[in-house]
């Protein structure tokens, strides 16, 4: 009877553990893009690691969906408004806005500021994390960043007798210098610069501005006018390839690569790449100070979603990439810039050329001023900067009608 | 002897002139038309350093499968092809049979908002899609069709069977309802008369409305990004992750493309001649 009871008396016990097991046991739905089928499949990898070694029954789902040119976030929205989102996403600062605005997103504050790994991540990128939500609250938890700097071609700037420029003027000579009829058929082969003119092209064009003299509060001052100037300058002198108006992301990449441009503007992120295919023969530096000096970072995040039903599990795996063991394996697959203080003293962020230009780049780096009009103002950008490239209107209109756009209330 | 050299001349001149204003211009045409998939096909073969060449490269010295072998290993494509496949024949075969039905009842009876009707599905399709993304998204939710293949096949269903209807209602006006009286004389009654008499003659048409059909769904990709997830993506969506912020899988998106129009290709090729007979069906008064 006794043996009977106390055999009972376990099962019971065993029941409980399991059912309080299965009571703890969350999952969290998680969506993010990959710009490869290897990123993707790295980050199903870290998944199963968190969900692995976390210990509190936290299983992630990981979806992938495209990036879709930006289409992301409209999917990620419309899907959070019609009630299906995820618990946690990868996130764009810019989209802050219309999420912030639909009060789809959980603020963090209580979070972070109960976290052990707080002080990993650089106050400043709090701060910006802060003004992107417009509001006093964080709903956006730094990942990675990229800053942006000068991709270019020593066996190029050997050929064409130019070093690396320390100034802006310096820069704008190294364009004219480099742009060059290699086989003497009267035609150019390689131009100077590899400029941005459609889509995405506002952050490039961000470090003329600043160079010129202006800055994004006043985009219509005397020397914001001049760096559209200079900008518009490098397309109509032939310093840049024909197609610049028309050339987005993929184009001055594939024409870089190519060897058509000699200098390009891009992050960390394609670096892996450009070593694979040029070894030694690419390099990187800062784009150079003129009469101010700008860079943009680029920003992938991560946000939690107010309809998430365990925040404390959804934190956990946030902390997981943002500091832990996911913040390495990421930075170390993609390249990207890691934001915790522990990973970017790590031997092989250090030794890497690409990843140094992006530290030294920080301190100039910055984000487009995250407003209700800046979605807009990004999509309208291509269209303006390439009338001004084709000379249907000067700089100066050009720049008073960005200003009015991005500006106004 | 004079007379021979003269229609020698004559056919000659036909000759040649048959070539430069047929052979040369629909040769030039299809170069035209061709370029584009062979150029899609030859870079699908290319190894990367050939991809991003400067020089334009139109044969590789080194044709490589590597992409193919990539696309269904490591990326699993047939998944998003099985997924597609059931979508799209899932949806013809719905939207056939409903569009049919619709159609008939509107070409041969006179009912009370029979006009209203049809101008209600015309407007259906003036709607862009974006708009009934988030109604249907939630609509789907809540029905727990969400991330099956089903949801995607209800939503392709709202624009496919309304231009269906449209489609085979202007081919059954212009087929004589006199054929279904003759039937019915002889003793068939109005279902006998439609299924032995009209859907035979009206083949043709169903296969050109079902061609219309499976290419939508196959092709579609704003809803699909949506109603799917990983376990059911269709090849749209699936092509499209191969476009990243960062970089595009040249390889791999163009062996996807060719892989893709493959079985549009073999539907097209048994499907032609019926196909052209369907679409040019009532186009010629007599």
């Amino acid at each position: 009877m006794k043996k009977l009871f106390a055999v009972l008396l376990a099962l019971s016990l065993m029941a409980s553990m399991v059912c309080v097991a299965s009571a703890e046991d969350v999952t969290i739905k998680f969506w993010f893009w990959a710009d490869n089928d290897d990123y993707a499949a790295t980050m199903q990898e870290m998944i199963a690691d968190f969900n692995a070694t976390n210990g509190k029954g936290i299983t992630v789902v990981g979806e992938q969906y495209p990036w879709d040119g930006g289409g992301f976030s409209q999917n990620l929205l419309t899907a959070a408004i019609g009630g299906g989102g995820p618990d946690v996403a990868t996130f764009k600062l810019t989209a802050t806005p219309s999420f912030v605005g639909n009060d789809l997103l959980a603020p963090l504050d209580d979070f972070i500021n109960n976290w052990a790994d707080k002080d990993q991540i650089n106050e400043n990128l709090y701060n910006t994390m802060r003004s992107a939500g417009g509001q006093d609250a964080i709903y956006v938890m730094p990942w990675n960043t990229q800053v942006l700097y000068v991709y270019y071609r020593p066996s190029m700037f050997e050929a064409a007798g130019v070093t690396v420029p320390t100034t802006y003027e310096e820069f704008l000579d190294a364009c004219a210098k480099l742009t060059r009829d290699t086989d003497g058929d009267g035609k150019t082969d390689v131009y100077g610069f590899g400029m941005r003119g459609s889509n995405g092209g506002q952050e490039p064009w961000g470090s003329f501005i600043y160079a010129g003299g202006g800055d994004w509060e006043h985009l219509d001052s005397e020397g914001a006018i001049k760096g559209m100037q200079d900008y518009i300058d490098l397309y109509t002198n032939g310093y840049a390839p024909e197609t610049a108006p028309n050339d987005g992301f993929a184009e001055v990449i594939d024409n870089f690569k190519s060897g058509l441009t000699a200098m390009t503007i891009h992050h960390i992120g394609s670096s892996a790449q450009m070593m694979e295919l040029f070894g030694d023969d690419v390099a990187a530096f800062v784009f150079p100070k003129g009469e101010g000096q700008w860079t943009s970072m680029g920003d992938t995040e991560t946000v939690m979603f107010e309809s998430c039903q365990n925040k404390e599990a959804a934190f956990e795996w946030m902390a997981y990439l943002a500091t832990g063991k996911g913040q390495e394996t990421w930075c170390t697959v993609t390249g990207n810039v890691p934001v915790a203080a522990r990973v970017q003293e790590m031997e092989q962020f250090q030794s890497n050329p690409f990843m140094k230009v992006s530290i030294e780049g920080a301190p100039v780096a910055g984000i487009l001023p995250v407003r209700d009009t800046t979605t807009e103002w990004i999509g309208n950008w291509p269209s303006m900067i390439q009338q001004a490239l084709l000379g249907q209107i000067t700089a100066e209109d050009c720049m008073k009608t960005l200003q009015a756009d991005l500006w106004a209330e | 002897m004079n007379s021979e050299k003269n229609e020698n001349r004559i056919a000659w001149k036909n000759r040649l002139s048959r070539i430069f204003l047929l052979w040369v211009p629909l040769v030039l045409f299809l170069l035209f038309l061709l370029f584009p998939f062979y150029w899609t096909f030859v870079t699908s073969l290319k190894l990367p350093e050939e991809l991003h060449s400067l020089k334009v490269i139109y044969w590789p010295q080194h044709p490589t499968f590597q992409a193919y072998e990539h696309l269904f290993g490591q990326y699993n494509f047939l998944h998003p092809m099985k997924n597609s496949l059931v979508v799209a024949a899932i949806t013809t075969v719905i939207s056939l049979a409903v569009s049919t039905l619709a159609a008939y009842a509107f070409s041969r009876y006179r009912f009370v908002g029979r006009k209203p009707l049809m101008v209600l599905f015309l407007t259906n399709n003036m709607f862009p899609t974006v708009l009934l993304l988030i109604p249907l998204f939630t609509i789907m939710r809540k029905m727990g069709l969400l991330y099956t293949p089903a949801s995607l096949v209800l939503s392709y269903t709202t624009f496919t069977i309304p231009f269906s209807v449209w489609l085979l209602t202007g081919y059954l006006n212009d087929l004589p309802i006199a054929l279904e009286e003759a039937a019915m004389i002889d003793g068939a009654n109005r279902a006998q008369g439609f299924l032995r008499i009209v859907l035979p003659i009206l083949l043709p048409c169903l296969l050109a409305t079902g061609v219309y059909i499976f290419m939508q769904s196959w092709n579609e990709y704003t809803f699909a990004v949506l109603f799917t997830n990983e376990n059911s993506r269709t090849i749209p969506v699936s092509l499209k992750m191969l476009v990243g912020q960062l970089g595009v899988q040249w390889d791999l998106i163009t062996a996807g493309g060719i892989i893709t129009v493959i079985p549009v290709c073999i539907m097209f090729f048994f499907a032609q001649k019926r196909l052209v007979a369907g679409l040019t069906a009532g186009a010629v008064k007599g």
